[in-house]
Formats: C-alpha cells, structure tokens, sequence
C-alpha cells in the first residue's frame, strides 16, 4: 500500500519535472535578459530553432548530448539577430522579436521536414535499475540530466544575480542603461550578452523538449511555449528563483490536464490542450496585481510595457 | 519623419530586402534573378496569377487591418489569427445553426455573427489592458493558440460532418452562405476589405475621435490631464480590431474553402502584422502592400510547384522583410549620427 | 601657492559640437589639485557637457584633454574611474529600486568580483557609510529614504571613489539650506585631504560658500577664469549673464484680499510611495501662493490631485465653489492652466506638431480653438524653432517647457497651477513665464506655485506655504521679513520656536 502510494506520487513528480524543464530553461533565460532591460518574444523562435536543430544533430550523430549542445547553439545564434535590431538598430523590441519568430518559423519547417518520424537514441536516467525502490530511487530512475540541470541553473543564476559584481552590473543595466554608463559599465555589451545567453538557455530548452521530453520532432512543435514563458516572467516579478515555482506549477497543471484524459474523463482533447494557455491567462491576471505593487518590474522595461 | 525621409527610408528597405532575398535562393541553389523575376510574375504576371494574388490578400488585408486599428492607440496586438479562427467560428455557428436562411439575410448575418465573435475576443486582452494593465501582446498571442484549438475541437468533434467520413470538417455551407464570386477567386470580402479600409482612413484622419486618439497614443498622461478617456478607447480599438479579423475569417471560410476546417489561415495573422507594422498603422498604406505581401505568398505558391523552392520560403523572406524594415531606419539614423559628428 | 603646481587636468581648446550645435566651444582650463574650482553658468551653459567630456561621457570634437600632463587615456566613464576622475550626476544617479548597499557597490572601483553578505572585502564599501550616515540601514531600498536621506548615499558614493578629482554636478540644487550647508563642509573637507573638486553650478551661493577659483562660461565659451575675490558679485553676474545684473525684481503687489478662488480641502492621497496628510489651503483670486519644500515631499502628487489627474482618497478641490476633483477612473479635465514638471513626459504630445500641442486643450475639449493665436504665442514665448507644424518631440526641454507655459498661460485661466515653471529655462525665458504667470494673478486668476528656488518665491509670492512629509507645515505671509533660514528651518523640521 505504502510503496503503491510512493510510485503514485514519484509518477506524478516526475512527469511534473520532466514537463516543465524545457519551460525552466527558456523562462530563466527569458528572465535574465528581461532584468538586463531587455524583451525578447524571439525566445519563441529561439526555442524552436533549438528544438529542430537539437534533433537534427541527436538524430544524424546519434548523440542526444550532442544534440542538447546544438539546440543551445542555434538558439543562442538566432538570438544575435534580435540582439543586434534592438541594440545595433534600436528597432522596437516587440517587434524584432515576432521578427525573429518569423524567421524560425520558416527556417525549422524547412529544415525539420526531413526529421519528421525519426527517432533519436533517448538520453540515459540518472540511474541504473539497481537504485531501490524509495521514492528518491523511483525518481532517479526515470529522470535525466536535464531536470537536475536546470534546478541547477536556476539556483546558480538566482545567486550569481545577487552575489556578484557582474550580476550587480546586469541588474544596474536593467534599472537604467544611463546610470550603469555613469557607473563605468557598458550597458549595451551586458545587454548582448543576456540576449545571448537567454538565447543559448531558449536553445537548450527547445532541445531538451524534442530530443529529451517528447523525442520527437513536428513543425512548431513548441506551440507558444516561448511565449507562455515570456508572461511567466512577469509571473515570477523577474525574480529567477521563483522561476522555479512558476514553471513547476505550470509542468503539474499540463500533467493533470493529461492524466484526467487518460482517466478516462469525456472531453475533446483540443478543448483540454488550452488547459495550459488558459492557465497561464489566469495566473497573470491573479498575480499582476502583487506584481505590480511588488515594484520588482527593472524599470528600463516600462517604457516598453506600458 | 519628412515625405523625403520616408521615401529613402523605403527605398533602402527595398534594396536591402532584395539583396537578402538574394542571398536566400542563393542558399537554396537557386539563381535569384530569375527566382524573383518569376516570382513577381506568378505573383502579376496574368489574370489568373493576379487572383490568386488578391485571394492571399484578402484575408491579409482584414488582419492588417485588425492590428492597425488598436495600433493607432500605441497597442501591439499580435491577436488577429486567433480572432480570424473565432470569427470564423461564429459565423460558422450561424450557418449551421440557420442553413435556410434567404441569402439576402444569409450573409449580413453571418459577417455580423463573425463581427461579434472576433470583437469578443479581442475585448479580452483589451479590457484586461485597460482595467488590470497586463500586456496585450502577451494576452493576444496566448489568446491565439486558444482559438486554434477551439476550431478543431469544433471540427474533430461535435461539428464533424458524418458525410466526410474521416476528413475533418463541417457540413458544405448552403450556397446562401457564399459570397458572390466578382471573377475566379475575387470575392465581395476583398470589397469589403477595402470600403473597411477606406471608412478606417476617414476615421482615424478627420473628426474629434482621430484627435483624442493621436493624443492618447503620443502621451497618455496627457490625454488623461485633459479629460480623455483611455480605457474606452483600449477596448473600443480592440474589440472592433478583433470584429474585422473576424469578418476576415468568416469570408476566408464562406468564399474559399465552403466549409469550416481544422486550418483556416496560413498565418495571415502573423502576416498582417507585418504588413500592418510596415504601413506604420495607415489604413490606406496597408491596400498596396497588403497586395504585395498577397502575392508574393501567391507567388511562393506557384514558386514551390514550379521551381521546387520549399513551402517554408514565404515565412523566411517575410520574416527577412520585417527585420530589415525594423534595422533599416535604425541604422540609418546611426550612420546619420556618425556622420554628423 | 596652489597656483604653482602642475595642473591635474588641462583642458586645450575643447569643443564639443551636437549637430549645429556647439555646447562647448574651444574651452581652456586647468583644474588643481587641493582646489575647489566652480563652474559657474547658467543653464545650458555647456558647464556639464564640458565635465562629461573629462569622465568619457562623450568625446571631444576638437581640442585635446592632458592628465598629469599627458594626452588622456579616458574612452568612458570606466576608464575615468580608474583614473581617479569621479563625478556625480544631477539627477536620478541612485537607483531607487537597489538596496543602499547595492547601490554604493555598483559605484565603487574596489568592488569584488564576490558580493555577497559574508564577504569581508564587499563589506568595507559601508565603511564610509557608518560614518556620514550611520541610521541607514544599508539593505533598504533606496526608494524608501528621504531625499536628505538619498543625499547622503550619494555623498557615500563619492568618497567611496576615492578619485582625485571629484566632479559634483548642481548639487545643492535639491536640498533644504541646513543640508547644503552640510555639502559645504564636505566640499572642503575633500580639498584638504588634496583632491581636486570641481563643482557645477549657477548658484552664487554655492560659490561663496565654498569656491577658492569660478570659472565661468556662457553660451559654451569660457568667457572668465579667476581666484574668488578678485571680482565682485556684480561683475561675476554679469559674466555669468552676459549683461550686467538687472536690479533687482519689484515685489508683487501686496495681495489686496479676495474671497477665495481655489480652495484645497483636507485633501488626502496616496501614490507611487508618496501621500497627501490632509492638506488644506485657499487660494483668493489675485495671489500667488507659493509652495516650497524639498523635491519629494508630496509637491507632484498634491500637483496631480489638483490639476485633476490623480483622484484623491479624501477631501475636495473647489474652484469658485464648484468641486473639480477627480473622481476615480472616468475622464475628467478641469479648467485649471497646469503646468506639471518635466513637460515631455507629462505635459507634451511629442508626435504632434507645435500648433496641435498649443491647441491641445481646445482639441481634446472638442471646443473651437480660436482663443489660440499659436504664431502669436510662439513669439510672445519665443519656442524655437519656431514652424507650427514641427514635430514637437524635436524641440529641446527648454523650448517644450516654454511650449507648455505658453498653452497654459497665454490664455485666461480661472486658476494656475505651475510646478518649477522655469526649470532649464534662460533667463529672458524665465521672465516671460514668470510675467504671463503673474499677468494671470493680474487678472484675478489664483495661482499656486511649487517651486524648490526659495529666493524666487521670496521675490515674487504673497504668501508662501511649506511642504513636508506630504503636509503643509507652515503658511506665512511673504511680509518682507521672511528669509532664506526661516524657511530652510520649516523644510528640515526645525523646531519652530527655533525658526522664528
């Protein structure tokens, strides 16, 4: 009875965390570079360039780690277009970012349509079948390394934003690219880079959702994820560690959906795959309130969201 | 911005659009002089191409408009796929629901029954900007997986035609529900593009309605010092965008496919923000390059039969469209900048 | 004897061109060691441009700049800092939404790569700071400190560059007499310890307070360089203005005692961090009521609440007997001329043209605009340049600000309400404004003024009221015995007894 309700539980741990790391990385990406002063929707494109390049590589060297490593790549590369619209151009961000979605869009479906079908070499658990059969045995048992990785980025990103002069200089920037000039910090280069690096995480979590989660690849097979992250930013008051507890909430709500439909309850399956972009709809009209009055908003982001 | 100005600006657009079209049938191995030389003609070249040109535009054309209207306000909506899909389903609901209708009924009812669904779902985002202020770039592009999926749970389930067998679709509208055809594929909807479009440009030019709302666009704060009512005006633009989006969706369903399916639109949504955005919001601006972009997706169409040139061209050199049109007076500004000094 | 030694900084016919525009025109000066230098001017001026061209703010167009007597190294602030140049900015150099400590950390050359809470070295950036400040606690947000409180920081901010020449731009401009004087002794302090200190400034009492040598400029020239002393008051007036002083402004009128126009009714608000504490207040038509008080106290909201732009939570404003509150979200205008601070953010449609925004109230009111002359108000208030259809978002501040005085004040106006009308403006613009401003009272229009300049308002006001922590804690006549300290006394708090 006990180990009954313990595999029920670690069943549904796991499919929460396996459903919300792709989301962990592109949100905390995401949110890096919005706290530098910087939104970008092309996190929508990014993600899904990382999700067909990712399984392109996995699948033609037979290498899923390979495969993670070329998400990223594509995703951190087609940023630099957004990057150098916003800050070489200074065109309007929401509008390169659609830009850059644009372009993704075209390029995947053209690129991607010779994967569609195939399988890629699945990346190993964390442990073998040995682990015991505790709750923390069951877990590692079906996880992979991007779960754990993820939690860890966020921690890392959480702390390294509070603790280091170079995560101080981030959050200067985001406050006001004039007073981090004044400080002697170049606020356009820290722009760059957490463009760059919230491309590289977007890469990465594309990847990991078709080489690691779904295994497989179809055209726009991110389906708004980028974008759902974009409002789970504001979601979290741009705060990366309550990244976590906003994507988590978000993975649990998208396993229920599934598991009530496999219980066998009478409902279009359409009808419930909105269950995730409804959610998200709700919980930034339920949290805009407190995040509003929480003022963590970097204030060079008004101008843009207002 | 002066008239000069506008039109360097356009012709370096141009330039720099053709270069990296250029660039693109290159990667593609395709030679690019005789790519774009054929795209223009399948695109103009005969009657034929032409409609199928103005089809494309058609629905483009409705949701530039659709983006233009709150975008007059300083709104980004990015909502007129979803309240494309919605119209659709409205109007559609119409139909099914009254298949006997005379035809003079028929189609005002079904375009006012797709009106009121699209401005229902573009009052949503609207009244959550203008009473909660949450971003309505983020709400319409949610909103828009929403109504996709509301389509084909539609389609795949309670509306499914027993008829078709497996295909997923809706009973064949009555011929009541078909806007008259003008020639081929040129339908009354173009028509009714076009009039909204003209009526959008008086408005938005002449009258006390276009001043408040060039004021509230310029500075918010001002408008409010002087009495002007900003919220009314967030849901007003918003909700009557998502009523033109709608009235495009219905007509795309009524005139070309005659049935309600699964896929309605070719991301005419994503489409008609581009063409909205180049034409900075001007109705009149959005008739000939809501022509253009028509056909060169037209074009593509009959590049892809023709010169095996991948489906996915048109989205890649649209998106090459729109980033060059935003880098371009950025830059050349910059250049201004250092020229200057 | 300072004069014998080598110049820390020459500056050799520097020139800094925006555009047309020259702000810094073929500039020579050298900037010593141990000496307090003011740059005196008035606004625009070109005394902050020529200071940013020193930290790498921008770069020179023509002319060379010598460190220790070599070609300058500086491309940027960075390289400034490292060079021990440091300089504090007019304006907004804090970061309200970063704790204190945060903010001195971002400022300071030493700072660790590791900041965190146990790091000893990331610590010593508040040593200065339990010594000028001790109450503040270093991990509150710099938005939830006084302005006097937010001083402080800042003054942390510039020890803690322990730069050799350290630049202060117009800083006395937002503090009360007491706090000023507290600079004043900073400002010495930091000579004798051997630093060079350069102070921005039009304030004469700045330079009397604290300057050994003024450097003066106008019109982006440099047009006298010279020890305090050897000249007079006047005759740096003069210099600074181009002309010689005028004498000095006639008194208003003696308010003759009117029925009350506007009256302000135990007005309560609360907003963006600041509230209103029951402010009450009649104004009769014919006077001038001015406010002062530190920036930051509730000037903008009350501001707000009258002009009608903010809904109060509690109380009334009544013109003539008519309530033209506002009343939660619906719109509502009022007939009150308003002129807000920081015209374009609050006050100007920068994508509309210069005749649009003169008519701008008549265009949202629906009304015929004829009581609009815009050519003749574009004269009278001298708004260049000076084309109708001109984008507005192309003129400067300056020109905006007269812009929106002209719109408010160049038609009759029941009542006005002007926030620090003159702000950046020069001084024949200052006294068109002011005259259309007091030709309104004239007319028997109540005017309420808000304004951080107290020797203006003693000039000019018949009665002056004292804002702080969101109340009015003192309403005086202006009789002719009211000074400079009484006033500083109300704003900093001091006992009254003490202030009389």
């Amino acid at each position: 009875m006990e180990t009954d309700l313990w595999i029920l539980l670690a069943g549904w741990l796991v499919a929460t965390l396996r459903s919300a790391t792709p989301l962990l990385f592109v949100t905390l990406g995401e949110t890096l570079t919005q706290r530098t002063g910087v939104i970008n929707l092309g996190v929508e494109g990014e993600m899904l360039a990382g999700a067909c390049f990712g399984f392109a590589v996995a699948v033609t060297t037979g290498s899923p780690w390979l495969g993670l490593a070329a998400g990223a790549l594509a995703g951190g590369t087609l940023s630099l277009l957004h990057a150098g619209l916003v800050l070489g151009a200074r065109a309007n961000q929401i509008g390169s970012g659609i830009a850059v979605w644009m372009i993704a869009l075209g390029t995947t479906s053209y690129v991607g349509r010779g994967f569609v079908g195939q399988k890629v070499t699945p990346l190993p658990q964390l442990v073998g079948p040995g682990a015991g059969d505790g709750l923390l045995g069951v877990l590692f048992r079906q996880l992979t390394a991007p779960a754990p990785l993820a939690f860890l980025a966020v921690v890392l990103a959480a702390w390294w934003l509070a603790n280091t002069r170079a995560g101080l200089a981030w959050r200067v920037a985001g406050e006001s690219a004039r007073v981090a000039a004044e400080n002697g910090l170049r606020p356009t280069w820290i722009r760059l880079q957490a463009i760059v690096l919230g491309g590289l995480l977007s890469g990465l979590g594309g990847a990991v959702l078709s080489v690691d989660y779904t295994q497989t690849w179809a055209q726009e097979i991110t389906k708004g994820r980028g974008l759902i992250a974009v409002g789970l930013v504001i979601v979290a008051r741009w705060r990366p560690i309550l990244v976590l507890p906003v994507c988590l909430m978000f993975g649990l709500a998208e396993v229920a959906v599934l598991r009530v439909q496999a219980a066998g309850v009478e409902a279009s399956s359409y009808l419930i795959a909105t269950a995730p972009y409804a959610a998200v709809l709700i919980v930034l009209v339920v949290g805009h309130r407190s995040a509003r009055r929480s003022r963590t908003m970097p204030a060079d982001l008004r101008s843009i969201f207002s | 911005m002066s008239a000069r100005e506008g039109w360097i600006t356009f012709a370096a657009t141009l330039a720099a659009f053709l270069m990296l079209s250029a660039i693109f049938f290159l990667l593609l191995g395709k030679p690019p002089l005789e790519m774009g030389l054929s795209l223009v003609e399948f695109a103009f070249g005969d009657a034929y191409s032409l409609s199928e040109t103005l089809a494309k535009a058609s629905p483009i054309l409705f949701c530039a408009l659709a983006v233009a209207v709150p975008g007059r306000l300083g709104l980004i909506s990015v909502g007129a796929e979803g309240q494309l899909y919605i119209g659709a389903i409205t109007g559609t609901a119409l139909v099914l629901g009254f298949p006997e209708l005379p035809p003079l009924a028929m189609i005002p009812l079904m375009l006012a029954a797709a009106a009121l669904g699209g401005a229902a779902w573009g009052l949503v985002p609207g009244l959550l900007r203008a009473r909660l202020d949450i971003n309505e770039t983020i709400v319409t592009l949610i909103l828009n997986y929403c109504a996709v999926l509301f389509a084909s749970a539609l389609v795949f389930g309670p509306w499914r035609d027993p008829a078709n067998q497996g295909w997923p679709a809706t009973a064949p509208f009555p011929p009541a529900a078909v806007p008259p055809a003008v020639d081929g594929k040129v339908h009354l909807g173009l028509l009714i593009g076009v009039l909204l479009a003209l009526a959008l440009h008086v408005f938005f030019t002449r009258g006390r309605a276009a001043v408040h709302i060039r004021i509230l666009a310029g500075n918010r704060k001002v408008g409010r010092t002087f009495g002007l009512d900003f919220a009314f005006w967030v849901t007003a633009l918003m909700a009557t965008g998502g009523a033109i989006a709608g009235i495009g969706g219905i007509i795309e369903v009524a005139a070309i496919q005659g049935r309600l399916q699964p896929s309605i639109s070719l991301g005419y949504g994503l489409t008609g923000f581009l063409v909205s955005w180049l034409a900075r919001h001007r109705p009149l601006v959005i008739l000939p390059i809501a022509l253009l972009v028509g056909g060169l997706l037209a074009g593509s169409d009959a590049l892809q039969l023709f010169a095996k040139v991948p489906a996915a061209s048109a989205t890649i050199l649209e998106g090459l469209l729109f980033a060059t049109a935003l880098a371009v007076p950025g830059l050349i500004a910059r250049w201004r900048r250092s020229d200057g000094n | 004897m300072i004069m014998d030694r080598e110049p820390l900084v020459r500056f050799e016919h520097l020139t800094r061109r925006f555009g047309e525009l020259a702000a810094v025109s073929d500039v020579s000066l050298d900037i010593r060691a141990g000496e307090v230098l003011a740059l005196l001017g008035e606004n625009g001026a070109g005394k902050s441009t020529l200071m940013k061209l020193l930290y790498g703010i921008h770069p020179p167009s023509a002319g060379r700049i010598l460190l220790d007597g070599r070609e300058s190294p500086i491309r940027g602030p960075a390289d400034a800092m490292r060079n021990g140049i440091g300089m504090v900015f007019q304006h907004f150099s804090l970061l309200p939404a970063l704790s204190v400590r945060d903010n001195l950390l971002a400022a300071w050359p030493a700072t660790p790569a590791y900041i965190g809470r146990r790091s000893k070295r990331a610590a010593r950036v508040l040593d200065r700071l339990s010594v000028i400040a001790p109450d503040i606690d270093p991990e509150r947000r710099v938005d939830t400190l006084s302005v006097g409180e937010q001083q402080l920081v800042e003054l942390c901010k510039v020890v803690n560059l322990e730069a050799r020449v350290v630049i202060l731009d117009e800083p006395t401009s937002v503090l009360t007499p007491a706090e000023a004087q507290r600079l004043y002794d900073f400002v010495l302090r930091l000579a004798a310890e051997g630093r060079a200190v350069v102070l921005i400034t039009h304030k004469l009492a700045d330079v009397e307070a604290c300057a050994d040598r003024i450097a003066v400029m106008r019109g982006g020239m440099l047009v006298a360089d010279f020890a305090k002393g050897e000249r007079t008051t006047a005759e740096t007036v003069a210099l600074m203005m181009g002309r010689p002083a005028a004498t000095a402004e006639p008194a208003p009128d003696r308010f003759a005692g009117r029925p009350a126009r506007l009256v302000l009714r135990e007005i309560t608000a609360s907003a963006a961090g600041h509230v209103l504490k029951g402010i009450s207040l009649e104004i009769a038509g014919g006077e001038v009521l001015g406010i002062a008080g530190v920036a930051g106290n509730g000037q903008t909201l009350l501001a707000e609440v009258v002009a009608g732009v903010e809904a109060p939570s509690g109380g009334d404003v009544l013109l003539d007997g008519e309530s033209i509150a506002r009343r939660g979200d619906e719109p509502h205008a009022t007939p009150i001329g308003y002129i807000p601070e920081q015209p374009r953010d609050n006050a100007v449609v920068e994508t509309m043209d210069l005749s649009a925004n003169l008519r701008l109230r008549a265009l949202a009111a629906g009304e015929a605009d004829g009581a609009y002359d815009v050519a003749a108000l574009i004269r009278r208030f001298n708004i260049a340049p000076s084309e109708p259809t001109r984008r507005a978002g192309t003129l400067s501040g300056g020109n905006l600000q007269k812009l929106v005085a002209a719109r408010e004040l160049g038609v009759p106006r029941p009542a006005v309400l002007a926030c620090y009308p003159t702000m950046g403006l020069d001084l024949g613009a200052v006294g068109t404004v002011y005259e259309a401003m007091f030709a309104q009272a004239a007319a028997g229009a109540a005017v309420l003024w808000i304004s951080e300049d107290l020797d203006d308002l003693l000039a000019r006001a018949h009665r002056i009221a004292v804002m702080r922590g969101g109340a009015i804690v003192a309403l005086v006549e202006n009789d002719g015995t009211l000074t400079r300290d009484r006033l500083g006394a109300f704003m900093t708090g001091a006992p009254a007894e003490a202030a009389a």
